[in-house]
């Protein structure tokens, strides 16, 4: 690895062994890290030590296998606490997710993705994987395009200049379709997604504003293509999920005028 | 091959399917919504009962029928992408009573065909398409040297079985697990795995069937 100016090569190094320590394989030895990311295995020993110190990471006592510790779990909540809009929504988005019995998530747009930064379970008896964190293309979900469709127009435009990956069949990679696109959620309100990130679902979002007037997330119902689509989205799901967004950008100081989709 | 054939393999099909629901929605717990094995049941389940109204009809036009209950009963990804795949192996068969080694590959091809339309998903992205792409591979392989249908189906399941093992390492790239990001890797995909059920229910099937 290259040194660049001003990064502290060991720092770089432990958060390497942390998001390693974050995949799947929950648990790996000295040995696995050193050779997984090409650093002598005393010095992983070294800021395996330091880092459970910090409680960043701990060590199984039975197989001596490092995992994360539970100074992670904090960092990760201190994360999602900071997001204003994220505390504002946890109320508006559980009535919503009740009033329609489907999931339902909150978003902010984080470079060419929305981030998903609340998830309310469809209230149902069923297992579902909670879905905070999960990083979404813009194009390819309501979130993104009910966000995408009120930025500025030259932050619009690099986003449509940028990257559009291909989820499913479904997902419009054109930028021009997704111009227009844009230009219909911005005068209807709300975005719509069929099938575009994950076959078999869809979602209906609206913006939320702030007190400038811009967009700084947004709120969705998501769920199964047959409960939420017939000829197109549930005119009842696309008014609660207006509704609450007006509520929520209203809490977050936006005025009437902003708190538009109306 | 006849339609007596594939109500056979759709019956050895479902069988396994009900065998190994709770293995399949346990592979899901790990990386989706823990309902892959009860939906895949409910579908096949289905397509049984579809196929007892069905009074005869081509090898096509059963497929068709197993297709088409499959869209309408099983729930997330599952529905639409088996559905479309044995609604597009129907089509490729056409309307012909019989079939060889051959149809029944240019059947196979289309079902992937239109699972990856659908999702548009390719090899890796620990899907379906990572053990019903070498599936179809080997069947092609094994017919082009001289073996029989029989063999091209063996060869194809083991594939398939492969196939399904080969993304555990992976990272999700398509569908819910995508969300999870490198935490999807170490578990097996629950839609490869039961991909693999239906080609080993195929070669067990046309072991059956006179050399």
């Amino acid at each position: 690895m290259t040194a660049e100016r001003g990064i502290i090569q060991s720092v770089e190094r432990a958060a390497r062994i942390l998001k390693a320590l974050g995949s799947g394989q929950a648990r790996l030895g000295v040995t696995e890290l050193s050779d997984r990311l090409g650093i002598a295995k005393g010095t992983v020993h070294g800021l395996l030590r330091t880092l459970e110190r910090q409680e960043l990471v701990e060590q199984d006592r039975d197989s001596g296998k490092y995992r994360l510790g539970p100074a992670m779990l904090q960092l990760g909540n201190a994360f999602l606490d900071g997001h204003e809009l994220r505390g504002r929504s946890l109320l508006w988005a559980d009535s919503l997710a009740s009033r329609v019995t489907e999931a339902v998530r909150v978003g902010v747009l984080n470079g060419s993705n929305a981030l998903i930064v609340h998830h309310v379970f469809r209230p149902d008896d069923s297992v579902q994987i909670l879905e905070v964190g999960a990083s979404i293309p813009w194009h390819a979900c309501a979130l993104g395009k009910a966000i995408v469709a009120f930025v500025e127009p030259a932050h619009r435009a690099e986003l449509l200049a940028g990257e559009l990956p291909r989820l499913t069949g479904s997902t419009v990679t054109d930028p021009e379709a997704l111009r227009e696109m844009l230009d219909g959620v911005a005068a209807a309100g709300y975005a719509f997604e069929d099938q575009e990130a994950i076959v078999g679902e869809v979602e209906i979002a609206a913006p939320i504003f702030d007190h400038r007037g811009k967009p700084v997330g947004a709120i969705a119902i998501a769920g199964p293509v047959e409960r939420l689509l017939s000829a197109g989205p549930d005119e009842q799901l696309v008014s609660a999920v207006k509704q609450v967004a007006r509520n929520l950008s209203r809490d977050m100081g936006a005025g009437r005028v902003a708190a538009r989709g109306g | 091959m006849d339609s007596a054939f594939v109500r056979s393999w759709i019956r050895a099909a479902a069988e396994d399917v009900a065998a190994h629901r709770d293995y399949l929605t346990q592979l899901d717990a790990a990386i989706g919504d823990a309902d892959h094995g009860v939906n895949m049941d409910r579908g096949f389940t289905a397509a049984l009962a579809a196929l007892e109204d069905l009074d005869g009809g081509s090898p096509g036009r059963v497929l068709e029928v197993v297709g088409t209950a499959i869209v309408f009963k099983v729930g997330g990804a599952a529905g639409p992408l088996y559905g479309s795949g044995f609604r597009q192996a129907a089509a490729a068969l056409g309307d012909e009573e019989t079939f060889d080694g051959e149809a029944l590959l240019r059947a196979l091809r289309a079902g992937l065909e239109a699972i990856q339309r659908l999702g548009a998903a390719v090899e890796g992205d620990k899907t379906i398409v990572d053990a019903w792409l070498p599936a179809v591979a080997a069947f092609e392989r094994e017919l082009r040297s001289g073996g029989s249908a029989a063999d091209a189906a063996s060869r194809a399941s083991v594939a398939a079985d492969e196939g399904a093992k080969e993304t555990i390492p992976l990272q999700a790239r398509k569908g819910r697990a995508s969300y999870l990001g490198a935490r999807s890797v170490g578990h097996q995909d629950p839609g490869a795995t039961s991909t693999a059920m239906l080609f080993g229910a195929l070669a067990r099937v046309a072991r059956g069937l006179p050399a």
